[in-house]
């Protein structure tokens, strides 16, 4: 590399930076500005200082919405285990794999809000598909109302999401997998590990920097989710706001109520929140490339 | 005699391998064609709620698994009363435009922070991982106003467009793929008398092709489903992008099961069909992506 005193590397970043200016760095510092202020969208704001976060810490919707994102995040250690069992499944040379693991990407590509429509006539309480097989086979004497029960909203909506991320973190498994040496787990069935102890030993170590990655991309989006959320509850939140989430409650203070100040507030929480969450996972991914 | 005996014993262990091994692989397909019908059975109840006639039973327990009187009526209706090709065309023009202009912007920011030495490097480089952590769904209400207010194109596919012409992930994974890439090939270039344009877009680019495709396939597929965002923009039916209209159809066939069944497969099956013809593509890309 040679120092050289161009305008070169500048004029590179420069429709990058303008754009991520434009449309991240403004928009953070307005928001901060926003959360101090009485603020509808349409007329100008108003200052109030501390005003929206004393009301924060009073609302009991806030505090249910900070739960339940936190709650969320319990995706993110089923979705590694089911995803990496999966992928060692689909990594076996059986004839026909490659269609097995075509069919599993499916739901990735459909999309959450198509595959969230279908879900809610699954779940839906009279005829629903779920409903239907578990009366008919027995296993329920009475259809249920899966998404009108406060206590089932936020199961639902993780299935979902479970349902969904699974073929895409199965894949990024599976490319870890294949790039784990065959000889490894030759030298350890010399040794006598059994399959459980090869893939303790070889297969966890071997996929560190994809655990890593999906740790953070899925808790991150654990964390901000709203898709779910909105197409299972009609964009409602679900009955005594069981189903409203961090992002779900900021929309819904924003652009239904339109108390942008407040949501600003909201928005300055969330944001602590991933900060917290980036610091701990940018110190992983620095951990996990050392050892690469 | 110990010979023979030692050679029964042998084809004794190859007998019992050889079992061993058609149990373990019947076991692993049986887990393979559960997961599959899980992933499949949403799909496919979607698929036969569309084809049935007015007479044939929706909700119902027991469940009427094959229709009496298909018909494509249901197609037709939804066909007639919403622009679904529109939402096709607005979703592909989009997610096109979107992620061609993004490789070009973040593969051309990408380059300099990479493989030049310039003066502010890395006070860019750590402006841009601390924007990194700014959740998108915080700068909507910002965002909102510069579109209604300042670029003035609310309810215009450009709202879509312009924010997701740089993202600072695409930045960072095209610049760990520039870093790969030898400096003795740049400066050999550069000695060449190449311009830094040049290099960037006749050396450094077809190198880190598998990345590039890898990243525009993120960039398409996030475009795709993207949600909120376009659903606070577009208002008019003509501007809506495939979820967006979705969603749309929901609120309008609410208590027509059949409609909503039909809207959601004519929008997910030509995708599918794209991702059928495009699957080795799709799946060497994800493989490519993370690689630790």
């Amino acid at each position: 590399m040679t120092k050289k005193l161009s305008l070169t590397p500048y004029l590179f970043l420069a429709p990058a930076l303008t754009i991520i200016a434009v449309f991240i760095l403004y928009p953070a510092l307005a928001v901060f500005y926003y959360s101090f202020t009485d603020y509808n969208i349409v007329q100008a704001p108003k200052w109030v200082g501390f005003e929206n976060y004393q009301n924060l810490v009073s609302d009991p919707i806030f505090w249910k919405a900070l739960l339940n994102s936190f709650l969320y995040l319990i995706v993110t250690p089923i979705l590694i285990v089911l995803s990496i069992l999966l992928a060692i499944a689909v990594n076996r040379p059986l004839p026909g794999i490659n269609a097995f693991r075509a069919l599993y990407y499916v739901p990735v590509i459909s999309g959450t809000i198509a595959v969230g429509i279908a879900w809610r006539w699954l779940f839906d309480y009279n005829g629903g598909l779920i409903n239907g097989i578990l009366v008919g086979v027995g296993i329920l004497e009475q259809p249920v109302q899966w998404l009108a029960d406060p206590a089932l909203t936020l199961p639902i909506a993780m299935l979902l999401t479970i349902w969904i991320g699974l073929g895409y973190y199965m894949m990024v498994f599976l490319a870890g997998l294949q790039n784990i040496s065959e000889d490894l787990y030759d030298a350890a069935a010399i040794d006598g590990c059994n399959a459980f102890q090869k893939h303790w030993y070889i297969t966890i170590p071997g996929l560190r920097p994809q655990i890593v990655f999906i740790a953070v991309i899925s808790s991150l989006a654990a964390i901000e989710v709203f898709n779910e959320i909105y197409i299972l509850t009609g964009g409602l939140g679900g009955i005594l706001n069981c189903g409203v989430t961090m992002v779900f409650y900021l929309w819904r203070q924003a652009f239904r109520l339109q108390h942008a100040g407040y949501a600003s507030a909201i928005a300055m929480v969330l944001l602590l929140i991933t900060l917290a969450f980036s610091i701990i996972n940018i110190r992983l991914l620095e951990r996990s490339g050392q050892s690469q | 005699m110990t010979d023979a005996k030692s050679m029964s014993v042998a084809r004794v262990e190859h007998h019992r391998r050889t079992r061993k091994k058609w149990i373990e692989n019947t076991v692993w397909y049986i887990i393979l064609i559960l997961v599959a019908i899980i992933t499949v059975l949403p799909f496919l109840w979607i698929l036969i709620t569309s084809i049935k006639g007015p007479n044939d039973a929706v909700v119902s327990i027991p469940l009427q698994f094959v229709p009496n009187e298909p018909t494509f009526a249901n197609y037709v209706r939804v066909w007639n009363q919403l622009p679904i090709g529109r939402f096709f065309v607005n979703s592909i023009f989009v997610g096109v435009v979107a992620t061609a202009c993004n490789l070009l912007i973040t593969s051309l920011a990408a380059y300099p922070l990479a493989k030049m030495n310039f003066r502010g490097r890395d006070a860019i480089f750590y402006l841009l991982l601390a924007t990194f952590i700014i959740p998108a769904q915080l700068t909507y209400i910002p965002s909102f106003v510069l579109a209604v207010n300042v670029f003035k194109y609310y309810d215009t596919l450009f709202a879509l467009i312009f924010p997701s012409l740089a993202t600072v992930f695409n930045i960072f994974l095209l610049r760990q793929a520039f870093y790969s890439v030898p400096n003795d090939l740049i400066d050999a270039a550069r000695i060449d008398g190449a311009s830094e344009l040049r290099i960037w877009w006749q050396i450094l680019l077809p190198i880190i092709r598998p990345t590039l495709a890898t990243v525009a396939i993120f960039t398409f597929v996030n475009s795709w489903n993207d949600f909120l965002w376009p659903s606070l923009m577009l208002h008019q039916r003509e501007n809506m992008t495939l979820p967006v209209g979705l969603v749309a159809l929901q609120g309008m066939f609410a208590s027509d099961f059949r409609g909503v069944a039909a809207g959601v497969v004519m929008t997910v099956l030509p995708i599918l069909i794209f991702f059928i013809v495009l699957q080795k593509q799709f799946v060497r890309g994800l493989t490519g992506a993370v690689k630790g």
